[in-house]
């Protein structure tokens, strides 16, 4: 039933690499189709869950656009078997369509595993509410590939966001939301770090709040295609996630001169309004967002860093400087915020400075492991990891 | 008494069931269930008072926008109560009502089209019209290539869509230039052409009744009507009564008058009441009877901390608590702004629903469409009346203050309010109360349902295996879960003992 083997990425890569301002998805549109059209005369069966969701994704998706995306969502939504947003059925009827053993299980969401029913589906035998969590651990075993689109479902997200003022004895993850195979940057998740597909691939993870639609259906009409996408150690697709926003930030110019912005919109690089650009990856600068309309730090906002593991306490409060805020890890802060202040106030290139000191590998510690890729249960540890943003006030 | 569970509802946002009991082919009782919590305002306490707006307005990837909106101006209500702030400018009041206008017709849109769409294509299809199969018709892909060009335009200001980064509290972090807001115009004027001409709703409504369609009249209007003349024929306004109580917070304010084009009241009792802000925010409180909280988690949202769990509740079964407005329940949303505002456009309502003010299925439809009608014209306007050469972020805004503050809102599905204390710069206590807490929460500490179900009790189910009637009325609410529950934690005792990454962890997790 499965289209998906281990043949070569050249088709993903081709299909990805090329990141000129809104025009790849109208590129490869025709490919992108012939793709879900023969996922779908081969009865695919695709399952799209939603676990602690906020349905962005779902949303994000739809906004993808090339001449035949109606043309190709027609037949996704032929074949995707469950769906809560779209799907004709409602109750019981929903959940009898729903495939038990789907070729893709997409999951949308964090999955909480300390309250498992903190998102539920539909009834147990016994009448009781049937929770995500259960669903995932029936359907991933099953399924050919396992996608998880967006930060919650990769990496817990927002659900697993700090309850900082640890109300009620309630612990620091308030319903114990995690991704489908990481837990912030700790390897694990729901699933397990040695959990493998039907395709031998670990869950693919599309990071972002939401990701960029093409993510998405590039992602699904490569595997589609029978590829496999090259993964790094977070398990997203290399080509997508592995520029960093602040090299291809249109405010660069501004860092390079030591121009920094008082507020968000201000004149000048929004590193001291808490950018993330410098430790988030994406191509997202390049390749814009609603059809290459625009992208956040075009608007003037700084980047929150929401494709990354650890999004949101890594990188809040979303105003302070990150570098104040000691994320960089096994780098000095204090020397790394010293030497990019000099070379600031001396106005020669600050990002000289801070590139001989390794930024954009901060949150790694280093490069990745050559052969890291996938199966990828090389997942990071927890040592490797900087330190989540420091609490401000703590009590 | 038989019962029937409708679980998942599907074609809402989030996790929602219905369980009800039957007789004789009549719905006698029913119980909304939310089921999804994540723990937003646990989450907002102890962060900086500009970081809610980032957090709350993730709470929902749908009605993303208003969110942060509403966070935003609690937050800048809490700073002018403080002495710090003199309020946004005016061009940020302007562009957040402008991008707002654009949102409702983004999510009427897609409401109309694909959520609700399908609950009436057979019948759409018996008038002739074939446009809104939910799979292959021209009207389904009409509307998803232009909700796509709404979405540019948020974006044009908000970075991307959903969830834009933009709009920020003290105003806006884009100083948009003349060229950017004329390409917003005209991506907002293309498919205002796609929807047609307001004037032209009785030609519509006559060619959809003949089976035709003139394209000079509007492709999208000629498809909403159809929607709304199947869903008529369909009986439509016979069920899903409400009880006549309608809650709005008002919006699109005009800076220069301070006057509401949609106003802020309520209606009861057959008649219209305007209200000040402070009036609506003193008639405000939430009941924990039916919900997983102690019981005095409830009480006013002014003073409430966020809800504290007891799972020994017999009688809970939502994750939601019960608002009510002078102790009574209110149903919210475009019927209830358009019945305060005492609109209704081609009498739409009049005569096609039962009566203007009448709370029922088909109307809570029409009045969807008559507020598309109504803002498209002032978005343009609104986006006219914006001066490029002005500031949109205001030099005094800071997040160091100690203080209070309420933001009241209107999204597309009804009232918002949140409400924040901030301490030496940093949030103390958070609350939030949605429009589908109002619309679909549990009943309270007297008995008294909420308007989905009230409104549910007394249709029947002509089948008990799809009861399509009852899905939808819960639909025409528009129901958007993931803000509503938004508040809830667990207590130690209700865990679960989970070992990730074992398959087969299923036995006994779940058993509320």
């Amino acid at each position: 039933m499965s289209t998906l083997s281990n043949t070569s990425r050249r088709n993903f890569l081709r299909l990805a690499g090329a990141t000129a301002a809104g025009s790849v998805i109208a590129n490869h549109s025709t490919e992108i189709a012939s793709a879900f059209e023969r996922a779908s005369e081969g009865n695919m069966d695709v399952v799209w869950l939603q676990g602690q969701a906020c349905t962005g994704c779902t949303i994000s998706t739809l906004q993808a656009q090339y001449p035949t995306l109606e043309e190709a969502l027609q037949q996704f939504r032929l074949d995707v078997t469950f769906h809560p947003t779209i799907m004709p059925e409602a109750g019981p009827a929903a959940i009898d369509a729903m495939s038990d053993e789907p070729d893709i299980l997409i999951v949308e969401g964090s999955v909480p595993v300390d309250i498992p029913e903190a998102a539920t589906v539909g009834r147990n035998p016994d009448g009781s509410a049937k929770a995500v969590v259960d669903w995932v651990m029936e359907l991933a075993p099953e399924a050919e590939l396992v996608v998880a689109v967006g930060n919650c479902a990769s990496f817990g997200g927002w659900p697993a966001a700090q309850n900082k003022k640890r109300l009620y004895g309630l612990g620091d993850n308030v319903t114990g939301a995690k991704g489908l195979q990481f837990e912030k940057r700790s390897a694990g998740g729901v699933l397990g770090p040695d959990f493998t597909s039907g395709a031998d691939l670990p869950v693919v993870n599309l990071g972002g709040c939401p990701p960029n639609p093409d993510y998405v259906l590039l992602t699904l009409a490569t595997v589609l295609n029978g590829h496999i996408p090259e993964l790094d150690r977070y398990h997203r697709p290399k080509p997508f996630y592995e520029p960093l926003v602040h090299d291809n930030c249109p405010l660069r110019g501004y860092f390079d001169r030591g121009e920094f912005a008082d507020k968000p919109g201000g004149e000048g690089c929004l590193i001291k309004q808490g950018c993330a650009g410098p430790y988030t990856h994406c191509d997202d600068m390049s390749r814009l967002w609603n059809d290459g309309t625009s992208v956040c730090l075009n608007v003037g906002s700084p980047c929150i860093g929401c494709m990354e593991p650890g999004f949101w306490d890594r990188f809040s409060p979303f105003r302070e400087d990150i570098e104040s805020a000691a994320i960089l890890g096994n780098v000095s802060a204090t020397h790394a915020g010293a030497a990019g202040v000099v070379a600031a106030a001396a106005g020669i290139g600050a990002h000289v400075a801070r590139k001989a000191m390794g930024y954009g590998k901060f949150d790694d510690g280093g490069e990745p492991p050559e052969n890291e890729g996938p199966p990828g249960n090389q997942g990071p540890s927890d040592t490797q990891d900087p330190p989540e943003k420091p609490e401000s006030n703590a009590d | 008494m038989p019962e029937i569970t409708i679980d998942p509802t599907t074609r809402i946002e989030g996790h929602h069931g219905t369980t009800l009991q039957v007789e004789d082919g009549v719905v006698q009782e029913a119980k909304s269930e939310m089921k999804m919590f994540r723990g937003a305002e646990i989450i907002t306490l102890g962060r900086p008072p500009t970081d809610a707006a980032q957090i709350t307005g993730m709470v929902c990837g749908v009605c993303f926008l208003c969110h942060r909106l509403c966070s935003s101006k609690a937050a800048e209500d809490a700073a002018m109560n403080a002495g710090v702030f003199d309020g946004p400018p005016r061009n940020a009041v302007l562009l957040r009502d402008a991008a707002e206008g654009i949102f409702y017709l983004w999510n009427h849109a897609v409401h109309l089209f694909a959520l609700v769409g399908p609950d009436y294509s057979d019948a759409v299809a018996g008038t002739g019209f074939d446009r809104l199969d939910p799979l292959e018709g021209d009207g389904y892909m009409g509307a998803i290539e232009n909700q796509r060009k709404l979405m540019k335009a948020l974006a044009e200001f908000g970075g991307r869509a959903p969830h834009p980064v933009g709009y920020v509290p003290g105003g806006l972090a884009i100083h948009p230039d003349a060229s950017t807001i004329a390409s917003v115009k005209s991506r907002v004027m293309e498919v205002s052409n796609w929807l047609g001409p307001t004037e032209a709703v009785p030609d519509v409504i006559e060619n959809v009744q003949a089976g035709e369609l003139d394209p000079e009249l509007g492709e999208g209007l000629h498809d909403i009507v159809s929607i709304l003349v199947a869903a008529a024929e369909l009986g439509a306004a016979d069920i899903g009564e409400g009880p006549n109580r309608y809650y709005s917070n008002g919006i699109f304010e005009d800076p220069e008058t301070g006057e509401l084009f949609l106003p802020r009241g309520v209606y009861r009792d057959g008649s219209i009441e305007l209200m000040t802000k402070e009036e609506v925010v003193e008639g405000i409180t939430e009941d924990t009877e039916y919900s997983w909280y102690t019981d005095d988690s409830g009480g006013a949202p002014t003073e409430a901390k966020p809800p504290e769990p007891d799972l020994d509740k017999d009688e809970a079964y939502s994750w939601g608590k019960a608002p009510r407005f002078d102790g009574e329940s209110m149903e919210v949303g475009p019927l209830a702004r358009l019945v305060i505002k005492d609109a209704d456009p081609f009498d739409l309502r009049e005569t096609l629903g039962g009566g203007a003010d009448e709370s029922n299925t088909l109307n809570r439809l029409i009045a969807r469409a008559q507020e598309a009608l109504l803002v498209r014209d002032q978005v343009l306007e609104w986006l006219d009346a914006i001066d490029p050469a002005e500031p949109f972020m205001a030099d005094d805004w800071t997040d160091d203050f100690t203080g209070s503050g309420v933001g009241l809102f209107e999204p597309s599905r009804g009232a918002l309010s949140h409400y924040m204390d901030v301490e030496n710069g940093q949030i103390e206590r958070y609350q939030i109360i949605t429009p589908t807490l109002w619309n679909i929460g549990p009943r309270d500490g007297e008995g008294q349902p909420s308007i989905l179900e009230e409104a549910i009790v007394g249709d029947e189910v002509d089948n008990v295996d799809n009861p399509l009637n009852i899905l939808r009325t819960i639909r025409s609410m528009d129901p958007c879960l993931a803000c509503a529950v938004h508040v809830q934690s667990p207590d130690g005792e209700f865990e679960t003992e989970i070992e990730p990454a074992r398959p087969g962890i299923s036995e006994g997790g779940c058993d509320v």
